[in-house]
């Protein structure tokens, strides 16, 4: 509890600007839900089958799995804000559109009636009789919408929208169970406020409810709408996947770029999400820069020949694939690769390898049966994850899939016995952990470098060479530390990719 | 001649293959209450909602002022149409005042005239403006809302007002209320009147002339007494029969009226008229007449808005024995 005061006090200012950016994402989001939702209402109120198959579209929206529908979104309008509000658009309209379609077709017929004898026009019968009328019904359904799109904005923080998902999501990462309570409790709290301001408004007479809520809903969505619309000044976006070492990398990134032009404005997106949302990024220009793996490339990315598999290669030559392969497919520029090699281990207990004398991967064979293995999508699915134990070592085992944010803790608890890890977790060391030699090769080199396109490459020799002096730095062991200050003793990325940077004298000197 | 404000020229309306009113020709007279009289079904409602274009003639025409009504602006015809209908439909988002001013304001006229109109109408149907204004219509009792409803149709001066079976779903005394206001009303501003019941009694009350439908036909058009003493058929004449009580004694005073059982106080000779004549209204019974009667070889019936006449005893025994031999 104590700790969750001291981070609570200590991150208040990020805490603010999470919330007033979550406010703003959701209110322009309602606000547009709001512009498509009624006016179709109203557009289709007197045709009966029209109402029913736009309540069946928007229905089926719901229905998409949003992290699917954020995926989905990439390639076409690529990251941040503008994503992230059309998903939500497309959650609300549901409650928006039924809210304003049930509260009209329900009015008494011979009100209608009524209207329609005293002469009213279409848009006086609207405004005189309908709108009121069917007010309260309209209201629930924004309530529940609102409601709706401010629990879902949380994950706008995936593709680098903000708001308060991001203090979930680092506090998974960094497995501070207090900034993930601060997130989830202050988004709780966001919805049961803005729900309870629409009840106290829908009691009050109609015209201050009307301007009480086109203040709230205004103003946020307004200087929202001024941020999103304003052209954004010549940036780069440098993102990074899950996790703190992309995080430390891309800072490193960062003060390598300010060092050789402090005017240059530098956006990070830490945290931003699995390879292929940031190769999808990448390729629509969405973000300019993202660390990338050499394995990576060679095993998800492109499509590799057969000799460029084989086993034993080595990692220069991979290397030299790699950038080959992403220049011809895809017109990228992959520069230098820094030292450590992040590859995949396979982790056991200290205890439990020392029990059964297990040292290498091959040995597992001797407790097959007693294993559960808890993975996550992406290596279940590799040739060079779970697939190749089978293959290779002829392991076969029962799995699990896990989020990797987890496993460790699940590995540590006892609720599985094996898990995957890399081999600069610093988990390894925090939970007494040992990773597996791989005898027989089944991991291909995992080495880290800066990934963009070539078109942004020629445009930025300055940059190209800041980036490519810290090709041939950082070893494993650094990696390991860094990673350690991190995720257990809480320091920011940034300052420790500082510590790095000036402690081996890349940075700093000329200034 | 009278001055003609509305006419149907062999209008039909057909629903899917249902004849709903089937080649109607009738006039209405400027400054007349025009009842409509028949079942359910028989046609009269759809009659009615074709005057004001809620319903579309399926052929025939209809004339309003001489023009045609699909020549109209629907609009600028509509708002010289009052509507009042079966359901009241007052608007509940709109206190009593806003339902009573709403044709004025849509046809913006100005505030403060709209609102002293509203406080008129209002002390007219004795709804105190300073308690009623500002209410919802839903804390009003249904004849209070139905007054409303009244109000409305008549706040805009219409030329005409179409009543739908204004009154049926109210209780008998509400509903004598609002009749007398209609007449009331109906006096003091001469406006057209056009009503919709499948009361007999009630349209013999108001009526000034009276169609009786059937099957989405017109069987007979006249006044009340044209109506009650010379019915087209019998299907008319057991209309008005069956509107009759089953107990004679229970008979409306008024309907002896109607009847043709009562006679001008002239008629009698000078030495029958004495000051110390009984008064009976409209609204008391037959049985009411009975007591004064013993005493008197007449009594004096004072009927809506004309001049009291003279029901003498022999009169009464006479009804009496022609209600026995129906």
């Amino acid at each position: 509890m104590n700790e969750f005061w001291q981070t609570l006090i200590s991150r208040r200012s990020d805490l603010i600007s999470a919330i007033w950016q979550h406010i703003q994402i959701s209110l322009v989001s309602l606000l547009i839900a709001m512009a498509i939702g009624i006016p179709l209402a109203l557009l289709v109120i007197r045709h009966h089958r029209a109402a029913n198959v736009l309540t069946q579209i928007t229905g089926v929206f719901q229905t998409i799995p949003s992290l699917a529908l954020l995926g989905l979104l990439i390639p076409i309008v690529g990251i941040g804000t503008v994503p992230a509000v059309i998903a939500l658009v497309v959650y609300a309209l549901l409650p928006i559109f039924t809210g304003t379609l049930t509260g009209i077709t329900g009015i008494d017929p011979s009100l209608e009636e009524a209207a329609d004898a005293f002469g009213m026009t279409r848009t006086e019968k609207l405004i005189r009789v309908e709108f009121p009328l069917a007010m309260p019904t309209l209201i629930a359904g924004i309530r529940q919408a609102l409601v709706m799109i401010i629990g879902t904005a949380t994950l706008a923080a995936l593709i680098g929208a903000g708001g308060l998902g991001d203090f979930i999501l680092l506090g998974i990462d960094r497995n501070n169970n207090s900034m993930t309570l601060i997130g989830a409790i202050a988004s709780a709290l966001l919805a049961i406020v803005f729900s309870g301001i629409i009840f106290i408004l829908q009691k009050s007479k109609l015209r201050y409810a009307v301007a009480t809520l086109a203040l709230i809903i205004l103003v946020p969505s307004g200087v929202g709408l001024y941020h999103a619309v304003q052209p954004a000044p010549q940036t780069i976006t440098i993102a990074g996947k899950m996790g703190s070492e992309p995080d430390i990398l891309i800072n490193m990134y960062k003060d390598m770029i300010h060092q050789v032009d402090p005017r240059d404005k530098v956006v990070l997106k830490p945290n931003f999400g699995q390879t292929a949302f940031l190769f999808n990024a990448l390729k629509s220009q969405q973000i300019d820069i993202y660390p990338e793996f050499t394995g990576t490339v060679l095993e998800s990315l492109v499509k590799p020949t057969k000799n460029q598999k084989e086993i034993g290669t080595p990692p220069v030559q991979l290397y030299q694939y790699a950038k080959n392969d992403l220049s011809q497919q895809f017109h990228m520029t992959y520069l230098k690769p820094m030292a450590y090699n992040n590859t995949y281990a396979v982790v056991i207990k200290k205890s439990y390898a020392d029990a059964h004398n297990i040292k290498t991967i091959a040995d597992l064979q001797k407790v097959e049966g007693n294993l559960l293995g808890g993975f996550d999508l992406e290596f279940l699915d590799r040739t060079d994850g779970y697939k190749g134990l089978q293959s290779k070592y002829g392991l076969n085992f029962k799995t699990q899939s896990m989020d990797p944010d987890l496993r460790y803790e699940a590995i540590d608890s006892g609720k599985i016995n094996l898990t995957d890890g890399y081999s600069t977790d610093s988990q390894i060391r925090q939970y007494r952990l040992v990773a597996l030699q791989d005898n027989r090769q089944l991991f291909p080199t995992y080495q880290g470098a800066p990934l963009m396109n070539t078109t942004f490459a020629n445009k930025n020799p300055k940059i190209i060479a800041a980036l490519n002096k810290l090709a041939g730095h950082i070893s494993e062991r650094d990696m390991q530390e860094m990673n350690y200050e991190v995720n257990v003793k809480q320091q920011s990325a940034a300052n420790v990719a500082k510590h790095y940077l000036t402690t081996h004298h890349l940075l700093g000197g000329a200034r | 001649m009278a001055d003609t404000l509305i006419t149907f020229d062999h209008v039909k309306k057909t629903y899917d293959s249902k004849q709903a009113v089937d080649d109607v020709s009738f006039t209405v007279n400027r400054g007349e209450i025009f009842v409509l009289v028949g079942a359910s079904g028989s046609g009269k409602t759809t009659t009615l909602r074709m005057i004001n274009e809620l319903l579309e003639p399926t052929d025939g025409n209809i004339y309003f002022n001489g023009k045609r009504i699909k020549d109209y602006n629907v609009r600028e015809l509509r708002l010289q149409t009052g509507y009042v209908l079966q359901q009241i439909a007052l608007f509940p988002n709109m206190t009593v005042a806003q339902n009573v001013a709403l044709i004025p304001s849509m046809k913006k006229q100005s505030k403060a005239d709209t609102s002293t109109l509203v406080d008129q109408l209002l002390n007219d149907v004795d709804l105190d403006p300073q308690t009623y204004r500002d209410r919802m219509p839903d804390e009003l009792s249904g004849g209070e809302q139905q007054r409303v409803g009244i109000l409305r149709a008549f706040a805009g001066q219409p030329q005409i007002v179409l009543m739908d079976e204004p009154f049926s779903a109210l209780d008998p005394i509400s509903r004598t209320q609002l009749q007398n206001l209609v007449i009331d009303i109906h006096h003091r501003l001469n406006t057209t009147v056009v009503f919709v019941t499948h009361d007999m009694d009630e349209a013999l009350k108001l009526g000034d002339r009276i169609g009786v439908m059937r099957l989405g036909k017109l069987l007979q058009v006249g006044t009340p007494d044209e109506i009650v003493r010379h019915p087209a058929d019998q299907f008319v004449q057991r209309l008005f029969e069956n509107s009759m009580a089953h107990d004679v004694y229970h008979v409306l005073l008024s309907k002896l009226a109607v009847m043709g059982y009562l006679q001008d106080v002239n008629d009698l000779g000078t030495s029958a008229t004495n000051d110390d004549r009984v008064t009976l209204t409209g609204d008391q019974t037959v049985s009411d007449a009975l007591t004064p009667l013993e005493n008197n070889n007449a009594v004096l019936i004072q009927s809506e808005g004309g001049p009291a006449r003279l029901l003498t005893r022999d009169q009464l025994f006479k009804f009496i024995g022609d209600y026995r031999s129906h």
